[in-house]
């Protein structure tokens, strides 16, 4: 699904990514943790194509495709979805017409036909339904005025209306009562259907209690530093980054 | 001094009703002023060349009726080129409402609109001395204090080929009354037209206001909507203007009372070759005022849109609240944007602030849709109208709202195809 | 509260003496003779007096702009002296040694030693009083690398094809009322030269001086800066205290050719007047510069002084990818009136302006901002960002903003913004519980106020402008 080799990558000219590895099949999850500043958000960023992240070197496939080169919108077509941290806000574009024009722009890539405003509207609304929120909040404006959590629900609904390959959540818990996050978190579960993969970035191990991973990496100055299975983040849970520091130095 | 504006003097002098009085007083003004030029700040970036010398071609008679806006319950006064065809008589009004043709206004009414006239429209706007002096008709609204009227009154004021008009609209809101009047202009053959309005609102009153000056053509519109706030009043405008030949529309709001809240927002959407020009002005008076200012305007090809927008602070008026912004876009190398948004201020305890961007695109919006799978033109097309329908959104009336949107977005899309 | 920081950001004009110096001084009045006569004076060329003389002829045409949001009583253009030099002068001195003492006294007590031991080293000095230049630091060690710095006046006699090739050439002879009146009967000033690919060593700085009553102070710089070349120019100016009104009318022009770039600025403390409003300078000054291909043109001005103040420092954006920068603190107080700003036209593709004001307005003083922001039809890819702050100290001040924006390109990105505030009482008593006077807690916001205009000064000016504000610029500097 995702291959990462040797990444390098840099945001103003500031090294962030220092030759990272990552391997990711299909319907496995993937955890990414960290202290502030390894270059967890960068990740997804980098993944996505964002504007002034700079691949140095390395390489990126996803789906067979080498991802480098490919624009952002090319890059979501062809599967990759990127929860924000932030999300941002968009007034005077409405949830309904955004939604059903990317819906349809990821449509056209499978080569299926573009859904009617009426075939578009049922899906919608059953997706709202699934992450809890309104009807009326299709109406608005792309994340107008919504609250934090309202914001990552209007995430995950879209996750699930562009049924993506690969989901990236970056940090997708930040800022949640623990009742918001379990809305997430079932909305990320009932995703997980064997064939789609997840990488979930998140600093603490609290989502992981909701969305188990299949494998936890520590990513720390801009390299993953060590790799394991759940209990991983469970140590991390008890014992913090600091430990990184020692590892830093004795691998130096 | 143009030729048009010498005939309008020579008119003037045989103008002879009930509002004489005010009406020389205008005219003597009038005949002081210069023909603006462009070394005219007022005028620096709209020509008066196409009026001049005005010849319009000869009238036709054409068969007109008021747009249909569906949903909108709404009392419907229906001018064509300023002469009323509505039977004010005719109509059922809420308790607490009094109209009145201007032409047609008994002493009580004609007390209503002397209260009005020229009492809330600065002396400096050309056309509107034009429109003192030669405006005989139009209409007087009187709103009792403490009335609330649920139904919207709707001024609507079409121009046909070949007229030129002068039409007047006053409304005054007595204390704690609430109202809403939409002013819906249209009209698209080669005609010239002069509409003001002047709204005094009292002491708490509310006023939720529209001005569509949907214009095109060959039209010449100078227009102009005015408002005065007394203490703890309020007001809710919004303005939606086309260009054409030339429309030039003056909005002024001033704060005479204290703890007034004005929100004035305005939309030209100017398909190719249209010019239209706003000015608004701000006089914040007296203390505790608020004034929040949205322009957002869409420049087709060849067309040039002007926008002035000052804010001015007396030297008295602490505590004040006013902000600005004004956003442009413009979609191809013919078209011509001239922004100037302006502060004036003289008190020291206030917060002011004005914005103005022209092209301005918010790259993390943009790169949000794009990660969505949205092309990147197809994302500034959307985030291009968007920054028109968030004001369209923010339309307290609903029925308006829905029925502007759609034609927006046609006419948006036509430019943007080209 | 406010009277207390109004107290704290007045202050005595440290410059306002009057130098004892004899001088040779035309009588009052402006007509086709005295243009002769100053041209006369400087020896100069048959070419230059004609350019004059149809500068004149225009000017006598003009009327006075009135468009600033200004309010001042008429100048009698009639009423005042267009020349006077130190009658030591008259004699050309050869060195520092036959300068006469009492004009270098001026200097020194004005903290501008000319000395070239004595000076911060890597700042030469162009001393400008009344009408001439008096002396021109450096020279020597400029000629080495091949720089020209000396007086306009020289330059004319010296360097005549490269002025003739340039003077004009930015700011037409006609440009405006004042420019025309300048292009008339300009007296001195400095002229730069850097030659293709060479980084001025050394700062460039010219001080200009009024002394004489009655006498307008005309005075003209052109910088050249060739290919791929590099300067830094600064100026600064002051004058006596005296009742009466002065008028100080300046052209500056900047060439900077492909690759290269100057960076201007001006600490301008011309005589206020004083808290009535009587007497202080009246300064109109027309400043541009033209950028071609890659250059970047860069104005930093701190304006503290003078009675009223109409200068709009720009840059005409010619070529591709050019750069223009405009930051600027202007501080009025007592019965001072400011209209000043920029203008950036944009010509070139991928042109870029930033535009940074900041205004403090005090006392009973206005202070306006205006600028223009004109994107041409071929500014494909073309940027603007302008920010425009103002700060009120007190009730009886105003605080202006003008700022105008053209655009016939639709990918030509413009943004503009501006803010209102005061010291507010919150910040005051946040800093007189932390232990700091009104005085030192107004210096402090002030400074913070002007930080980003502040830290464009070259070192040297940056330390001067923290004084002429009256605010330590501990930490904000650098």
């Amino acid at each position: 699904m995702l291959t990462i080799k040797d990444l390098h990558a840099s945001v103003e000219d500031k090294v962030i990514l220092k030759g990272l590895n990552l391997t990711v099949k299909p319907g496995e999850v993937h955890a990414i943790m960290g202290p502030n500043g390894a270059g967890k958000s960068t990740l997804g960023y980098v993944l996505s194509g964002r504007d002034g992240y700079e691949v140095d070197s390395g390489k990126i496939e996803f789906d067979g495709r080498d991802m480098l080169g490919m624009e952002v919108d090319e890059r979501a077509q062809a599967g990759l979805f990127l929860a924000f941290q932030y999300p941002v806000e968009i007034p005077g574009v409405s949830n309904m017409e955004f939604m059903k024009e990317s819906v349809n722009a990821v449509r056209k890539e499978r080569g299926e036909d573009p859904m009617t405003a009426a075939e578009f509207l049922k899906v919608a609304k059953a997706a709202c339904q699934q992450v809890n929120l309104p009807l009326e909040f299709l109406k608005r404006g792309v994340n107008e005025g919504f609250s934090g959590g309202e914001k990552k629900r209007n995430e995950i609904m879209q996750m699930i209306l562009l049924e993506p390959k690969l989901c990236i959540l970056d940090e997708s818990d930040s800022g949640l009562d623990i009742d918001a996050l379990k809305v997430v978190a079932n909305g990320v579960n009932s995703q997980r259907d064997g064939k789609r993969s997840f990488i979930v970035v998140t600093h603490y191990q609290r989502l992981l209690d909701f969305i188990e991973p299949d494998f936890v990496h520590i990513l720390a100055d801009g390299k993953i530093v060590k790799s394991g299975g759940p209990e991983l983040a469970k140590e991390v849970e008890a014992s913090g980054y600091a430990w990184l520091g020692e590892h830093q130095e004795a691998s130096a | 001094m143009s030729q048009w504006l010498a005939q309008v003097i020579d008119r003037a002098s045989t103008v002879d009703d009930w509002l004489n009085g005010p009406r020389q007083q205008a005219l003597a003004t009038l005949k002081e002023q210069s023909w603006p030029t462009r070394r005219t700040e007022a005028w620096r970036y709209t020509s008066l060349h196409a009026l001049e010398n005005l010849a319009l071609p000869a009238a036709v008679s054409e068969d007109v009726s008021a747009p249909v806006v569906a949903g909108l319950d709404s009392i419907d006064l229906l001018f064509v080129n300023g002469e009323l065809r509505t039977d004010i008589g005719a109509i059922a009004w809420p308790e607490g409402v009094r109209v009145s043709a201007l032409n047609a206004a008994d002493a009580s009414m004609r007390d209503a609109a002397q209260a009005v006239f020229n009492m809330v429209k600065p002396e400096r706007h050309l056309f509107g001395l034009v429109n003192d002096v030669l405006a005989t008709e139009g209409v007087v609204i009187d709103i009792a204090a403490g009335a609330s009227i649920e139904q919207p009154i709707r001024i609507i004021n079409l121009a046909t080929a070949g007229v030129e008009s002068h039409h007047r609209v006053l409304v005054r809101l007595g204390d704690e009354a609430k109202a809403t009047v939409i002013e819906h202009g249209s009209g698209s053959g080669a005609s010239m037209n002069t509409s003001f309005a002047e709204y005094a609102i009292g002491k708490k009153a509310v006023l939720e206001h529209y001005r569509f000056a949907l214009h095109g053509g060959a039209v010449i519109h100078m227009g102009g909507s005015h408002f005065r706030l007394d203490e703890a009043a309020k007001m809710n405008s919004t303005l939606v203007g086309y260009g054409s030949e030339v429309s030039r529309i003056d909005v002024d709001i001033h704060h005479a009372g204290e703890h007034a809240f004005a929100k004035f927002n305005a939309i030209y959407l100017l398909a190719p070759k249209e010019h239209f020009d706003l000015h608004s002005n701000i006089e914040h008076a007296v203390p505790n005022g608020t004034t929040e200012e949205n322009a957002r305007g869409i420049v087709g090809d060849k067309a040039r849109a002007v926008f002035n927008g000052r804010i001015h602070i007396h030297r008295d008026a602490q505590k004040t609240l006013a902000e600005l912004n004004n956003r442009n876009l413009l979609l191809s190398r013919g078209g011509y944007i001239a922004t100037k948004p302006e502060l004036e201020i003289y008190a020291d305890d206030v917060q002011c602030a004005h914005g103005a961007t022209v092209a301005e695109i918010d790259e993390k919006s943009l790169y949000y849709l794009q990660t969505r799978g949205i092309e990147r033109s197809q994302a500034l097309v959307m985030l291009n109208f968007g920054f028109i329908q968030e004001l369209v959104s923010q339309m307290p009336n609903r029925a308006l709202a829905d029925w502007l949107a759609p034609q927006l977005r046609a006419r948006f899309e036509a430019m943007e195809s080209r | 509260m406010s009277e207390q920081i109004e107290q704290a950001i007045a202050r005595k004009y440290d410059a306002g003496f009057i130098s004892d110096i004899e001088s040779d001084t035309f009588p009052v009045g402006l007509d086709e003779d005295v243009v002769r006569r100053i041209s006369a004076m400087k020896n100069e060329p048959e070419w230059m007096l004609e350019w004059r003389l149809q500068a004149f002829r225009s000017w006598q045409k003009m009327k006075e702009p009135k468009w600033a949001h200004l309010g001042y009583t008429e100048i009698d253009y009639q009423s005042i002296s267009y020349y006077s030099a130190p009658k030591s002068m008259k004699d050309k001195p050869k060195s520092l040694d036959e300068v006469d003492p009492e004009l270098l006294r001026t200097y020194e007590k004005l903290g501008i030693p000319l000395h070239e031991q004595e000076m911060l080293a890597g700042v030469a000095v162009d001393a400008v009083f009344d009408s001439v230049s008096v002396v021109t630091t450096f020279r020597a060690k400029l000629e080495e690398a091949g720089v020209i710095f000396c007086p306009i006046s020289e330059a004319i006699q010296k360097y005549p094809e490269l002025v003739k090739k340039y003077i004009g050439s930015v700011v037409p002879r006609t440009d405006n009322f004042f420019a025309a009146l300048n292009s008339a009967v300009f007296t001195d000033g400095s002229f730069v030269y850097i030659p293709k690919g060479v980084r001025c060593p050394m700062e460039l700085s010219t001080y200009f001086r009024i002394n004489e009553l009655n006498t307008g102070q005309f005075e003209r710089t052109l910088i050249i800066a060739e290919e791929g070349s590099y300067v830094s120019y600064l100026e600064g100016c002051t004058a006596p205290q005296r009742d009466e009104n002065q008028l100080h009318a300046a052209v500056v022009e900047l060439v900077a050719l492909d690759d290269s770039e100057i960076k201007y600025s001006t600490v301008q403390n011309w005589y206020p007047g004083d808290e009535n409003g009587k007497g202080g300078i009246y300064n109109f000054v027309t400043k541009r510069g033209v950028a071609e291909k890659n250059a970047k043109i860069s104005w930093t001005q701190v304006e503290t002084g003078s009675a009223i103040t109409w200068k709009y420092p720009s840059c005409i954006l010619r070529g591709d990818n050019s750069v223009g920068e405009f930051y600027s603190v202007a501080l009025t107080r007592g019965r001072q009136q400011a209209d000043t700003g920029t203008k950036m036209i944009h010509l070139g593709k991928n042109t870029t302006s930033t535009i940074i004001s900041k205004g403090i307005s005090a006392g009973n003083s206005s202070n306006a901002y205006r600028g223009l922001v004109k994107m041409g039809p071929n500014a494909d890819g073309a940027r603007n960002f302008t920010e425009c702050d103002s700060l009120l100290i007190g009730d009886k001040c105003a605080a202006h903003t003008f700022p105008y924006i053209e655009s016939s390109n639709p990918s030509a990105i413009v943004e503009h913004e501006a803010t209102t505030s005061k010291v507010s009482d919150e910040q005051l008593f946040l800093c007189q519980q932390r232990g700091l006077d009104t005085e030192k807690a107004v210096s402090m916001i002030v400074n913070g106020f002007c930080k980003e205009v502040f830290k464009e000064l070259p070192m040297e000016f940056a330390v001067e402008a923290g004084k002429l504000l009256e605010i330590s610029l501990e930490g904000s500097v650098g």
